[in-house]
């Protein structure tokens, strides 16, 4: 393929492939493919999906970019604006994911079609919705069958969110050490005994580890005829008991911050009057938020640009998703996410997918009462973080929070100061080494100032 | 069956759908009958009710 870039992650599918062209993500369907993507198209499939917001639209372009001889067709879909991974979702966004894709599997069945593969790397976080991206998951379904994809269902969606629930663990870190899929086997073990007196738990989870796990060569049991009524039994009963799963009610340190905090409504109002004056005098369409929190700051920038708001407390993402979800927000993308540890490229010679910060670069940062944590807490120093912005974003939207500040007091109290270069002035000396101040201002009854800095050129 | 050349839906999970299966097709059934059976004690009944009822194996 010349002057074409195959997407490193596509090649699990011999049904077609994606590629970019010239900036521009498409897609090859192959024609061995065709009995199935006609039936897609023809049986309305399509339009039901992308109606009911299911599905990544696309539109068919009637031109081969590759010059390879099986080409059926290309189909160039809606852009994803920033990917996102099953290890940056929150508890909520893995359960829509699921019930979404249980949501499509029914409707194909609807139409004499099944999904051949459920994957969480098969939907993508777009416009707030889980969408299903991967068109060549459909396929003719054969009236006695049973769904090829259960198990890689199971591993991938219901047993991280069990695993959340019973025992406290978080899903998106389950999945970023099983991206596959946590087997059942395991989920099995970890489960407490009281999970068995859950029928679909003790049905999808422990009996399925325990007959899934058997070597069973009979031909007999896969040719047995499966009724669609069974099917559609099983994908009512997963989607009933998904339903019902709500995340550990976890507290942390995070998830009431600005309500509970010794931050004043005072502070916050404040805060927010100065930001919005300062967006009005810059030009940005693409923001990220580090450290959102219950992202009231997303929203001030989400009516003029696309904004991923992160935060690596996974229960404030769940809050701010299903808050937004409520607002019918759709311009951010809450994800999880620790500067710190930010999620690595995996996959295949680590090209598959590709880490966090690597994806796209933001023509504004947002780090709002955010570096004090990475410098006391986890001794990152100030030219670090100043490159690492410099690094990430045209402008900046930074605030330097001074260590007479009662949340630093209390930080230091237990730990030895050994942060001396941690001050306004060395901060300005640093951050101006990449950025100019564009403006500068005091929070009112605090002591912390705010700064709006644009990269030099 | 092309999907087969690079999914292993392995064998045990096969074998699960037909054991699943066939509880969940009792459960539905107990569930329905019961309703069905409620239905003569109580006001009439809901909409919902009425379609679970239609949908008795």
């Amino acid at each position: 393929m010349t002057n074409l870039n195959r997407h490193p992650a596509s090649f699990r599918d011999p049904s077609g492939f994606i590629y970019e062209k010239d900036g521009t993500v498409f897609r090859f369907i192959s024609e061995t493919y065709s009995p199935h993507f006609q039936k897609f198209i023809s049986s309305g499939l399509y339009t039901e999906l992308v109606k009911k917001n299911y599905l990544l639209p696309f539109e068919v372009v009637n031109e081969n970019h590759t010059g390879q001889s099986d080409w059926l067709t290309t189909l160039l879909p809606l852009q994803i604006p920033f990917l996102n991974y099953a290890w940056e979702w929150s508890f909520e966004q893995l359960k829509d994911a699921a019930l979404t894709t249980l949501a499509i599997c029914k409707s194909s069945l609807d139409k004499g079609m099944i999904l051949k593969d459920a994957t969480h790397f098969n939907i993508q976080f777009v416009n707030g919705k889980p969408l299903l991206i991967d068109t060549l998951s459909f396929e003719l379904y054969e009236e006695g069958s049973q769904w090829i994809a259960y198990r890689q269902f199971c591993e991938c969606f219901l047993n991280p969110l069990l695993l959340a629930k019973y025992c406290k663990m978080e899903a998106h870190k389950l999945l970023l050490a099983y991206p596959d899929g946590v087997p059942s086997s395991l989920t099995s073990q970890w489960l407490p005994l009281s999970s068995k007196l859950n029928v679909s738990v003790l049905l999808h989870v422990h009996i399925h580890a325990k007959v899934g796990t058997k070597k069973n060569n009979n031909k007999d049991v896969r040719e047995k005829p499966f009724s669609k009524k069974n099917l559609l039994n099983i994908l009512q009963n997963l989607e009933d008991c998904i339903l019902k799963l709500k995340p550990h009610a976890a507290v942390t340190n995070w998830n009431n911050y600005y309500a509970e905090t010794i931050l004043s409504n005072e502070y916050l109002t404040e805060k927010k009057q100065i930001v919005t004056s300062w967006l009005k005098t810059i030009p940005y369409k693409s923001v990220l938020d580090l450290g959102a929190n219950d992202g009231e700051f997303s929203m001030l920038c989400a009516k003029e640009a696309f904004v991923v708001a992160a935060d690596f407390d996974s229960s404030c993402i769940s809050n701010l998703y299903t808050k937004l979800k409520t607002k019918k927000l759709s311009n951010i993308t809450p994800l999880v996410l620790d500067v710190i540890y930010p999620s690595p490229s995996i996959g295949w010679l680590n090209k598959e997918h590709p880490s966090f910060f690597s994806r796209k670069n933001f023509d504004l940062c947002l780090a709002l009462a955010l570096i004090h944590h990475l410098v006391i807490s986890k001794n990152i120093t100030l030219d670090m973080l100043a490159t690492f912005f410099a690094e990430r974003c045209n402008f900046l939207l930074i605030e330097f929070v001074p260590k007479t500040d009662p949340k630093i007091i209390e930080m230091l109290h237990w730990r030895k100061d050994i942060f001396q270069s941690y001050t306004l002035e060395n901060f300005e000396t640093t951050f101006s080494v990449h950025f100019t101040i564009q403006q500068k201002t005091i929070v009112t009854n605090s002591l912390r100032t705010l700064y709006l800095l644009q990269k030099k050129a | 069956m092309m999907y087969l050349l690079y999914i292993d839906p392995g064998s045990g999970s096969y074998l699960v759908q037909v054991i699943i299966a066939a509880v969940l097709g009792l459960l539905f059934y107990f569930k329905n009958t019961w309703l069905w059976i409620k239905s003569f004690f109580t006001k009439p009944p809901s909409k919902t009710e009425e379609e679970t009822i239609d949908d008795k194996p």
